[in-house]
């Protein structure tokens, strides 16, 4: 009966949906095979009607029943071992009465008289529990049998030849080279071949032309990139915060770590270690460190009004949901607020999960600021050894200076006892001096009212520095120190600029997008006279601006480089204000210079020390405080004492390079341990002012028990999850490479391997791959090499109608994979074929088109991504997964295509077939423009030979010439098209446009535009956007 | 029939069956099983739509509908409702005093209050007055919405825990504080499928409010489809720029010229299919031709400088402006007429911690003609009867004052004990005025709606029972209402 059904297809289909092949296989067993097994036959049963009233969920438990344990079940008597007609269980799910019948009927669940039989013949066969299968840890099987032998490569193709077999179905014939070469890239690299590539493949005649493709392939820098892109969405790497106001994130370092790991083919317990616990690791290495930011990638928010602790409680829960998915299969989430109605996590052992993620230094709120801490400075690979040769001779320079000023004191008493004013005055730089207003000292005045329209009308391509002295009543203090700025048109002009007393200045067309923006690091201290002072070398560029404070040149943030326009404003130069005010309330201002050049660093030194010690000289000795005197020691010591004077160079020179890398480098997200040791709270349902246990970290007890030596903390956890005994991580793992080769896992549900999982539909494939990626160390790139080498995996994607209806989902593997690519294969793919696509490998996110307004419609105005600001040049042709990942807003055209928000962590993503998807590969500015310069390229073939246009884009977008009737077709298109744009030249001109690479002059227009539509055409072909 | 054919209609009523990720899109599933014009319908013998008609066999209706489309208009940042509709007039005798602490009772407070040293009561500075035969109590700065308090239901005792922003609208959109859940719209596509061939069955609208001192986040996450299918993810229409993302084509591509390059995609995808014979391909042609029908519709669906004059006197003359909320009504009416089935409407700069006299006057003046116009269009065109408006925000706010008070102005913060939310048309109950504050507008004294209870009445008005209308996913029937028991409020249903 069951036969029949199976065989009758869709219509078992319709009743059983995608499990339909487990319990397939465990039927056609049950009729030759004499035991049922508890895994396959029985559990599957029981999960689905009895486990929600009966299970370990002892809240919902009824009539203290549990049946999902062997002896609870006896003890009961509702299971009687080798005595269905005993058993309480067989005689209620056979009851006649409604009150005594079991599922109750008003669970609307049911059991089919099948089911019925399968559950008595069980009892009667003595009622076997197993473990969950996922929790059995795998061993290798043996290889199966099979008919034809000779079509396995390698043990992956005995597996599944043998279940096609099982089944009277055979597999598909050999994909042609063509196919299979395209397939190999797009898998191994996520790119397509090029035509040469193709060729090559296609004419080799050696008998490893096929393996040494793929050697080739896994070398590619471009393998990493697409592994990684993969990993992203399981670790929900994303270029912004996340919560309310959404700010950048700058965690870009994390995502190249990935991309290096996959590419250096980092063995995957090292891969898995490093992430969860890089920081852990004794001696670890910067890299190891920022691997750590695995745990650093969840959303995170500063809205005001937040009650940190609740989101310290979703943080960790984050990090526990993402570590049990990736790495265990385990659907966490549901015993966040109860226990597992189905699997064995309990709530209790949900929060001692979580009590490993629970113990960072991270502040929870993150400030909305870029680097929340804890945070490692990282510089770019080529600065790599000269930082960490400048940070030791730092250090030292500063010891010796340390040591020359404890020693130099009695000097510069000396010194200074024998100055003259006139000798002080000379220090200070006097060329191009353009205003000076009296200095510090003990008749200082502040300025109360200064403005004049002659000075400070400059160009942005003039050089020239602007100080003065200041005291700040106190912290905190924003608002500007000179300026001479207008407020029309969004401000114009420059200032002076108190920032929360961090020293700033503007230097604007208009803000914020024709300006330049830099602010210091460290804070101007309140309560004491300090010099502040900016140079500006008319460059138009923030780079070409030096802050000063005190004569020293200060470590800066650049935040707007834009300026491209006229500075020049007829609003007079003012002190203390801009045009409507805005001045620094409660400031004081004294001793204004102007220069029409830029200051050098001694010049400024110079300035700040002579107005400090013409001060000290005209305050007599004994009103001299004794931070007067530090101060102005501090300067000579800098720029008088030839020995101090000659550490402090050798020592700015070394700063100045250590702002350079810092400028160049980034600083990657991590994890730091808390002192404290790690703990939780259990929190009735899980809600965060509902605290109940204290709970220490301990892993699941259906897991293998963490050994006692372990640390338990992060480190231990890892070490712990990469044990050999591990049941999940090694299935969970090949079962994700896998399902991104052939479009499905081999456990169809990803990142649920309990009991609400499906079933593998190979289960001895998973185990043999599990415990085969185990003992190769791990070995992804070996991993990867045994998938694309299999016969299954060389197979015609072609379909038969035979196959479709016994396997329409090629979840036997029936067929080669064929799948939508995902939505940044689709744009990758795109420009690779147009040729423009740029080979960079890694650094900050990128912004490419994209409509205006997406960001602007979600964003809060305070954010600073709320203003989308496109890249331009080369930056528009990067591989997607270097494009900005905004999480409340992701790059539009990606997410039309099902990629994620990064929002949480996702191992299998959406494949959705919409009209708004075909609108974005119709019509993207980006497809367009690629379009248009693939065109370019096949017009440059000589079109003396027949139709050679036609196969040079041809090759390119479907790796393959067309066929005969294909020929026809796009032929007709052609014509249709350039008759079109032959009688509208404007409307061809328009279209060729598109994009800001520009058209190729030497093609005419009407030509190029008939060709851009026609390759747009093909580039929507099922065949281009599926694999 | 050829078995082949038959294979692709099993299959996909298969795809909606299971519910699988990799599922087919409605529009392509209704292309294959045929179309019966308007879905969902009672059917004859019993209320449960026929399998096999016009709209996917996944859930099925519960009860025969009242309504059967929705406009949910939500007021981002939480509305203050005492100075709207939950009238207060014992609090003038409270200016300035403390709230006494019998009303607080603990009340857990945002941390931008939680430091007061003193929570000050503002009375509402507005007039109030009665109105209708039901003789609500509406503020002078709602003049239009005066005048129809009698076709309205309201609300007064909405309640929910949350008391910020990012969890509170999830909560209301989604039923949940944590976000990934799928949102009420995202589940009514899911659940009554699409009512049109060529627009998509669940639009957002974000309008711009004319004052923008205090903007909350408003992002996708709130109209995503969550564990749902993809395609039950709301479609953003923009106010400027392509009203959907990418449905123009590029400048010196006429329609004529895009047809050519379909018929040929076309062609080709039918050479293709023979050969590798993968239904998807059927799936995506059909996709295509999709969206080249939006690329007609949506211009005219957008275009609303035919309306005749007397459109604008209905909707007040900003509806001529896109992006505001009077133009975004004004589409809602437009969708709505066309077969969309939900028309999410965002409204911003609700959120008063400071303020409340410098913006409330514009924050009425947006919406208050406006959700008048929409309301007569659509009973004067007939639709109101099977329409189902809703007003709200995620929270209210608090009787005391945040930051300084006078008689002229004050501000107000988050509170969740207590908010007013109105329903009109779609089966609900017009005149009703349910549930009851204390005076100080911060208890519930009678008949609370929890946001669950909320969920649920909305969709018992849309064919379904709450606790019944469920997906399959970790392996639990997931609802909208949750966990926790809820009930319909009968009291709002006529």
């Amino acid at each position: 009966m069951q036969n029949t059904q199976i065989q009758s297809g869709p219509i078992l289909w319709v009743v059983t949906g995608l499990l339909a092949i487990a319990p397939a296989m465990a039927t056609a067993r049950a009729a030759d095979a004499p035991k049922l097994e508890y895994n396959r036959d029985i559990r599957p049963i029981l999960a689905e009607n009895c486990f929600a009233c009966h299970g370990p969920d002892s809240a919902a438990r009824k009539a203290d029943l549990r049946i999902d344990r062997r002896e609870d079940a006896i003890d009961l008597g509702a299971i009687v071992p080798g005595n269905p007609a005993s058993s309480e269980l067989i005689a209620r799910i056979s009851a006649k009465e409604a009150t005594e019948l079991m599922p109750p009927p008003k669970t609307g669940k049911s059991l089919t008289e099948a089911e019925k039989q399968t559950l008595r013949r069980w009892i009667a066969e003595g009622a076997a529990y197993q473990p969950h299968w996922s929790l059995i840890p795998p061993k290798r099987p043996a290889l199966p049998a099979v008919k034809d032998a000779g079509w396995a490569r390698n043990p992956i193709d005995r597996f599944v030849l043998a279940a096609l077999e099982a089944r009277g179905l055979r597999p598909a014939p050999e994909a042609d080279r063509r196919t299979l070469a395209r397939r190999l890239c797009l898998d191994l690299t996520g790119l397509p071949p090029s035509p040469e590539l193709v060729e090559k493949f296609v004419n080799d005649p050696s008998p490893r032309a096929y393996e040494d493709l793929v050697g080739r392939l896994l070398e590619s820098p471009r393998w990493g990139e697409h592994r990684a892109r993969y990993w992203l969405d399981a670790a929900r790497y994303a270029d912004t915060n996340g919560y309310h106001f959404d700010n950048y994130r700058e965690a870009w370092a994390y995502r190249d770590w990935v991309i290096a790991a996959f590419n250096r083919n980092l063995p995957y317990d090292r891969f898995t270690v490093e992430q969860l616990a890089g920081d852990l690791l004794p001696n670890h290495t910067l890299d190891q460190e920022i691997a750590s930011g695995f745990n650093r990638c969840n959303a995170t928010t500063n809205e005001g009004g937040v009650i940190p602790e609740e989101y310290k409680v979703l943080y960790a829960r984050d990090r526990t949901e993402t570590v049990s998915t990736v790495w265990m299969g385990l659907t966490a989430g549901c015993a966040v607020c109860h226990s597992h109605k189905y699997d064995p996590l309990s709530q209790r052992e949900f929060y001692e999960l979580s009590a490993f993620f629970n113990n960072t230094t991270q502040p929870t709120m993150d400030g909305n600021v870029k680097d929340t801490p804890p945070t490692i400075f990282v510089p770019t690979p080529a600065d790599r050894p000269r930082w960490e040769k400048v940070s030791v001779e730092a250090r030292e320079t500063r010891a010796r200076l340390d040591a020359r000023k404890s020693a130099a004191r009695v000097e510069f008493d000396r010194w200074l006892a024998s100055a003259k004013p006139e000798d002080l005055s000379a220090l200070a730089p006097s060329a191009g001096l353009r205003l000076a207003t009296d200095a510090i000292g003990p008749d200082a005045r502040p300025i109360a009212h200064f403005e004049s329209a002659d000075v400070g009308d400059f160009e942005k391509d003039h050089a020239f520095s602007y100080g003065a002295w200041i005291k700040l009543p106190g912290k905190g203090i924003t608002g500007a120190v000179i300026a001479r700025m207008t407020n029309a048109g969004g401000y114009r002009g420059w200032d002076l600029w108190l920032e929360g007393n961090r020293l700033a200045t503007h230097i604007l067309n208009k803000w914020p997008e024709n300006a330049i923006k830099v602010v210091t690091r460290a804070e101007v201290a309140p309560g004491a006279w300090t010099h502040v002072l900016a140079t500006y070398d008319g460059s138009g560029k923030a780079s070409g601006v030096r802050l000063y404070i005190d004569g020293r040149p200060q470590p800066t943030d650049t935040h707007v480089d834009a300026l491209r326009e006229t500075i020049r404003t007829n609003v007079p130069f003012r002190v203390g204000r801009r045009e409507n005010g805005e001045g620094a309330p409660g400031s004081e201002v004294v001793g204004v210079r102007i220069y029409d050049r830029a200051l050098s660093a001694a010049e400024v030194a110079g300035l700040s020390g002579a107005d400090r010690l013409l001060a000290l000289a005209r305050t007599p000795a004994p009103s001299r405080t004794p931070d007067d005197l530090n101060a102005a020691f501090s300067w000579w010591l800098d720029s008088v004492d030839p020995v101090g004077k000659d550490l402090r160079i050798r020592l700015a020179a070394i700063e100045v390079e250590q702002s350079e890398v810092r400028a160049r480098g980034t600083f990657a997200h991590v994890m730091h341990e808390a002192d404290s040791p790690a703990m939780a709270y259990l929190l009735d349902r899980g809600e965060y002012d509902k605290r109940r246990d204290s709970l220490k970290p301990a892993t699941p007890a259906a897991l293998p028990p963490m050994s006692p030596d372990l640390p338990r903390d992060r480190l231990g956890l890892a070490t712990w999850l990469v044990r050999p005994e591990h049941p999940l991580m090694a299935r969970v793992t090949v079962n994700r490479f896998w399902q991104e080769v052939f479009g499905a896992g081999l456990v169809r549900t990803t990142g649920d391997f309990g009991i609400t999982g499906e079933l593998p539909s190979h289960p001895e494939l998973l185990d043999w791959l599990a415990v085969e990626f185990r003992e190769s160390g791990w070995d992804v790139k070996a991993l990867f090499r045994l998938m694309v080498e299999s016969s299954t995996y060389r197979q015609s994607a072609a379909a038969t109608p035979e196959k479709i209806q016994a396997d329409p989902f090629n979840r036997l593997l029936s067929r080669g994979p064929r799948f939508r690519m995902d939505a940044e294969m689709i744009r990758d793919a795109t420009l690779a074929v147009g040729g423009l696509l740029t080979g960079e490998l890694g650094g900050p996110s990128v912004k490419p088109y994209q409509p205006v307004g997406v960001w602007e419609a979600v964003a809060m105005p305070e954010s600073n991504t709320h203003d989308y600001r496109q890249d331009h040049g080369d930056r528009l042709y990067r591989r997607s997964l270097y494009t900005f990942w905004k999480r409340s807003a992701p790059p539009a055209s990606l997410d039309i295509l099902n990629a994620p928000t990064r929002e949480t962590c996702t191992v299998r993503r959406e494949r959705t077939d919409t009209p708004l998807q075909a609108l974005v590969t119709l019509n993207d500015p980006q497809f367009v423009e690629a379009a248009r310069a693939l065109a370019q390229t096949v017009l440059k073939t000589p079109a003396d030979v027949s139709d050679a246009r036609l196969d040079a884009i041809a090759v390119r977008v479907l790796s393959r010439p067309f066929k005969p009737e294909e020929r026809s077709i796009v032929r007709a298109s052609l014509a249709r098209l350039e008759t079109h744009y032959r009688d509208h030249p404007d409307e061809a001109k328009e279209l060729i446009a598109v994009g800001e690479s520009k058209p190729d002059p030497s093609i005419e227009p009407r030509t190029l535009a008939a060709w851009t539509m026609l390759a747009n055409e093909l580039m929507n072909l099922d065949e281009f956007l599926n694999k | 029939m050829d078995p082949f054919q038959e294979y692709v209609r099993n299959e996909s009523r298969r795809q909606f069956l299971s519910r699988g990720s990799n599922a087919v899109g409605w529009a392509a599933m209704a292309a294959l099983l045929g179309r019966e014009g308007l879905a969902p319908r009672a059917g004859a013998a019993g209320l449960e739509a026929s399998p096999t008609g016009s709209r996917p066999p996944g859930p099925k209706l519960h009860f025969a509908p009242k309504a059967k489309q929705v406009i949910y208009l939500h007021m981002v940042g939480g509305p203050p409702q005492m100075d709207m509709y939950d009238y207060k007039p014992q609090m003038n005798a409270y200016f300035d005093k403390d709230l006494p602490d019998s009303i607080r009772m603990g009340q857990r407070l945002t941390t931008m209050t939680s430091g007061q040293k003193r929570f000050p009561i503002a009375p509402s500075k507005y007039k109030f007055a009665r109105h209708g035969k039901n003789g609500m109590w509406v503020c002078e700065l709602l003049p239009y919405t005066a005048r129809m308090v009698d076709d309205m239901c309201f609300i007064r005792s909405m309640h929910t825990e949350a008391i910020n922003h990012e969890p509170a609208i999830t909560y209301m959109q989604t039923g949940n504080q944590v976000t990934g859940r799928p949102c009420l719209g995202a589940w009514l596509s899911y659940g009554l499928g699409s009512l049109n061939d060529n627009l998509p069955t669940f639009v957002v609208l974000v309008a711009k409010p004319t004052n923008t001192e205090q903007l909350q986040a408003i992002s996708a996450r709130l109209w995503s489809s969550g564990y749902l299918s993809g395609e039950h993810a709301g479609v953003s229409f923009r106010s400027g720029g392509d009203p959907i993302l990418y449905i123009n084509n590029p400048p010196g591509v006429p329609a004529g010229i895009r047809r050519e390059t379909l018929n040929g995609l076309k062609a080709l995808n039918e050479l293709n299919y023979k050969i590798v014979g993968d239904p998807e391909t059927h799936t995506r042609i059909e996709q295509y031709e999709l969206a080249f029908r939006m690329q007609a519709s949506v211009p005219e669906l957008t275009a609303v400088t035919s309306e005749p004059e007397a459109t604008y006197k209905l909707y007040g003359e900003a509806a001529r402006k896109p992006g505001t909320f009077a133009h975004s009504a004004l589409l809602a009416r437009r969708m709505i007429e066309r077969g969309v089935r939900f028309v999410q409407i965002y409204h911003n700069n609700w959120d008063t911690h400071a303020n409340v006299a410098g913006r409330m006057p514009d924050q009425c003046r947006d919406i208050d003609q406006p959700c008048w116009g929409l309301i007569q269009d659509l009973k004067a065109r007939g639709l109101l009867e099977e329409t189902l408006v809703i007003w709200g925000g995620e929270f209210g706010r608090t009787i005391y004052s945040q930051g300084g008070l006078s008689q002229s102005n004050y501000g107000r913060d988050h509170h969740p004990r207590c908010f007013t939310m109105w329903m009109a048309g779609g089966g609900t109950r017009p005149g009703q005025i349910y549930g009851e504050t204390d005076d100080f507008s911060y208890n519930i004294v009678k008949d609370p709606v929890h946001i669950h209870d909320f969920h649920a009445t909305v969709l018992q008005l849309l064919g379904f029972d709450h606790r019944r209308f469920t997906y399959r996913y970790l392996g639990l029937d997931q609802r909208l209402t949750g966990v926790e028991p809820a009930r319909v409020v009968k009291e709002l249903i006529a």
